[in-house]
């Protein structure tokens, strides 16, 4: 599909397909596209022209809140908790509603996540007032709680150290193995390439290549994007 | 995790006792000034109450609710005068009447953020204040009393206002306290904090302010109604008077927007300040309520019952 | 005929003044997102500020024109110190009720210390009028126009040609860009509040000429700002002057066929639809806020 923003055409005809289960990686330089490409498929952009079929069915014209219902979920780059409610609020909200479970369900389904991503002794905590890493396990805790099944991940990854890379990895794959479906946008090319199946690379909103992640390394036209002519 | 249980039951039984010990004042003390004063409090706590329900928990600042108290006030003087309807079915229809309106008037503007929607409502109050100010004119009809107003048949005793208004204002605090740990609660903060988080974890945002703002704006309406019975009199100027929307921000402001006591505390004191400071000079008053919401804003931007929940934390 | 052309010509001349009451209103939300409900009282106390200098001290309104700006311009910088600084990472509402708050005190202490009379200016050319083939322009209403537009140009010249202009213009586009090219935010954002308070004093002033002035006029003007910066898109002056106009023959042309209460009501809805289906303004330029 293609988005545009005025002269700015973000994403120019850009087609993939993804598979359940899979992890695929998305990676480029900045202003390629890649946070666009999630807005759209989300449903916080409609494309201007070209289509997003989930399950068979065309997704275009639905607003965020269904998309999310029915099952993908998105987490954003500049993180967006509900700041003045507790950790706990935050991920019963996205029980409540992206899941539509009951109250009592739904607390319990908050409290389960948040053992399994290793927050449950933040629970009371104001939102605000955690640390980054633990802000971004927020964020993935809230996407989780919807019950989506493929999870669009916008750079979880950026501003953590290597041994907090390391137990995002480690969750990640506890993830997938649930039988849910993962989308990386990356920059941190070591997280991105060990973890991913299959990668699109984009470049200035087009899709310069495919493949498994060592194949994609390689590619003198990737390598290009990234570093400039006299690289490749 | 008792403790939480106590807490919750020892919430609703302090309601409990004061809902009795209110509903026994009328027994002790005579008809008159009191009363009426009491009455009024009650009036003021449940108007900010309502408009505590849309904007303190939403977020969406709305500058236009006198619109449906004008609306419900001349929707049930005139149910009652040309209609013949009794009292109580007109407040009832009054707040149908908002209801239907605040529809229409909610699904174009609450699509709308912040500033617009705020601009908005402020635009639709005063258009709809001048259009029943011309309405006769305009339609020919001796029907809205242009500047004049209606008058309406004499009513029953104070008392019987008095528990109307206290009836009220058990509705809208036990309603808000009801649906604060409800799920749409926690749509409407979740709406506040972060609207497009919120979008994306699932909460249907417009659905959601729009059931707020129908809720709000209906209930707003009713008291309206109220009032033009209890005075026997409403004129434009009065009853669609951008100072009692002001009147509601600044009392859900001060006493905390977004909390259940935040508008009972807000009301009582600033209606007993008015009553005092505005008997005399009412422009004091508003000079007073501007330093004040100025003041909250810089020093105390979540009330008083908000500063006071902010220390607070549980562990679950 | 005849009448017709009137009522577009005064709306034209109305236009002009209103677009000069807004162009401030327009400035401070596009550099600093603020919405300033107070816009309007800034426009009362630059005509009084006026009217007062010339009944008091006999001093020219055109020449009392300039200490207006001037006063105007270091009550908006001392506003600006004191309380909208805090405001600028926090939620747009807390402007909105922070400025709202400022008007309530502004109105009224206006109101207690002047009373509510109506008051004008009242010069030896006041009355005097330019006759025209049947159509009537007082000379007052055509000069404050003039000046209008040269204040209006010379914010252009201001913003679009100068480097503070620039500054404040590149802060309005990107805060954090900006801020990294060296320029000072805090001092811009005080400049340009000072700047919005000064030339909508200055507009005021302009407004005391041709128009009755009391305490409560600030909140209609407060209004018609909104409504002027929606139509021209908020934040871009070039658009504001043609907002400016297009309200301004829109209110002369109901007033004259219709009567003058419908002209609010049809304002209103005016503004409605706009912000319904072009929040960006006419132009597509504006800024619309975030969600």
């Amino acid at each position: 599909m293609t988005k545009g923003f005025g002269a700015l055409t973000a994403v120019r005809n850009l087609s993939f397909s993804l598979q359940e289960g899979e992890i695929l990686g998305l990676i480029g330089p900045n202003g390629s596209g890649k946070t666009t490409l999630f807005n759209v498929i989300a449903g916080v952009f409609r494309p201007d022209s070209g289509e997003v079929l989930y399950r068979g069915q065309s997704i275009v014209h639905c607003s965020p809140h269904e998309i999310c219902q029915m099952g993908i979920a998105k987490t954003s780059q500049t993180i967006q908790p509900f700041s003045n409610m507790r950790v706990f609020e935050n991920v019963l909200v996205a029980a409540l509603y992206g899941k539509n479970l009951t109250m009592g369900k739904a607390r319990e389904e908050t409290a389960r996540i948040l053992k399994f991503m290793g927050l449950e002794g933040l629970g009371g905590e104001p939102a605000g007032k955690i640390p980054l890493p633990l802000r971004r396990r927020l964020e993935l805790s809230r996407a989780l709680a919807t019950g989506a099944r493929v999870l669009l991940l916008d750079e979880v990854m950026a501003g953590l150290n290597p041994t907090e890379i390391q137990e995002s990895l480690e969750i990640l794959k506890k993830v997938r193995n649930q039988g849910k479906t993962l989308i990386m946008v990356e920059h941190v090319m070591r997280a991105v390439m060990g973890i991913s199946e299959q990668v699109i690379v984009l470049n200035h909103g087009e899709k310069i290549a495919e493949g498994k992640p060592a194949e994609v390394a390689g590619n003198p036209e990737v390598i290009q994007a990234y570093l400039g002519k006299r690289y490749a | 995790m008792s403790r939480q249980w106590l807490k919750v039951h020892l919430v609703w039984l302090a309601f409990l006792a004061a809902g009795i010990i209110l509903s026994s004042v009328p027994l002790f003390v005579p008809e008159g000034y009191r009363l009426r004063l009491l009455a009024l409090v009650f009036m003021w706590v449940a108007l900010s109450g309502c408009w505590n329900l849309m904007s303190g928990y939403t977020g969406y600042i709305d500058f236009g609710p006198v619109a449906y108290f004008g609306v419900g006030s001349y929707s049930t003087a005139i149910l009652m005068l040309k209609g013949g309807v009794p009292f109580l079915p007109s407040i009832f229809l009054s707040g149908l009447i908002c209801a239907v309106l605040s529809l229409a008037i909610g699904l174009p503007t609450l699509r709308l953020q912040g500033a617009y929607f705020a601009i908005a409502t402020f635009a639709v109050a005063e258009a709809l204040k001048q259009g029943i100010l011309e309405g006769d004119r305009l339609i020919g009809l001796e029907f809205f009393g242009g500047a004049h107003g209606l008058t309406l048949p004499p009513p029953p005793s104070e008392a019987y206002f008095y528990y109307l208004m206290l009836f009220f204002m058990g509705l809208v605090v036990g309603l808000t306290a009801l649906l604060e740990k409800s799920k749409f609660g926690y749509g409407l903060r979740a709406i506040r904090e972060a609207e497009q988080a919120a979008e994306l974890s699932g909460v249907p945002t417009l659905k959601i302010k729009i059931k707020a703002y129908v809720l709000s704006s209906s209930l707003i309406g009713c008291l309206g109604g109220v009032e033009a019975y209890w005075l026997t009199y409403i004129i434009p100027d009065d009853v669609f008077n951008v100072l009692r929307t002001i009147q509601m921000v600044i009392m859900t402001l001060l006493g905390g927007m977004g909390t259940v006591l935040g508008p009972v505390i807000g009301a009582s004191f600033l209606t007993l300040v008015s009553e005092y400071l505005g008997a005399k000079f009412v422009y004091d008053y508003l000079i007073f309520v501007g330093a004040v919401i100025i003041v909250v804003i810089l020093l105390l931007p979540r009330g008083i019952m908000g500063t006071l929940w902010q220390g607070q934390r549980w562990n679950r | 005929m005849l009448l017709f052309l009137q009522a577009l010509i005064n709306g034209l001349l109305l236009g002009g003044i209103y677009a000069s009451c807004s162009a401030g209103f327009s400035l401070a939300f596009g550099v600093m997102g603020v919405v300033n409900l107070s816009h309007g009282d800034f426009v009362m106390l630059g005509a009084f500020l006026t009217y007062w200098l010339f009944v008091l001290f006999g001093l020219n309104p055109f020449l009392a024109l300039l200490p207006t700006l001037g006063f105007l311009f270091f009550l908006g910088f001392f506003i600006q110190r004191l309380a909208i600084n805090r405001l600028v990472g926090a939620p747009p509402i807390m402007s909105y009720l922070l400025t709202f708050g400022l008007h309530l005190v502004l109105s009224n202490l206006a109101l207690r210390i002047w009373t509510a009379d109506y008051r004008a200016l009242k010069t030896s050319y006041t009355g005097l009028t330019l006759n025209l083939g049947g159509l009537v322009f007082p000379y007052s209403r055509l000069a404050t126009f003039a000046l209008a537009m040269i204040m209006i140009l010379g914010l252009y010249v201001l913003l679009y040609r100068m480097e503070t202009g620039r500054a404040i213009r590149a802060v309005a586009q990107d805060r954090e860009m900006a801020r990294l090219m060296g320029v000072n935010i805090l001092r811009i954002y005080a400049l340009t509040f000072a700047l919005a308070a000064g030339i909508t004093g200055l507009a005021g002033g302009l407004i005391s000429h041709t128009y009755v002035i009391y305490p409560q006029m600030g909140l209609q003007f407060t209004i018609t700002a909104f409504c002027v910066v929606v139509l021209g898109g908020m934040g871009y002056i070039p658009g504001t002057l043609w907002g400016g106009i297009i309200l301004g023959v829109l209110e002369s042309l109901t007033t004259t066929y219709l009567t003058a209460g419908l002209s609010m009501a049809l304002t209103f809805f005016l503004l409605l639809m706009m912000l319904i289906l072009r929040p960006r303004g006419i132009f597509g330029k504006g800024v619309v806020e975030e969600i």
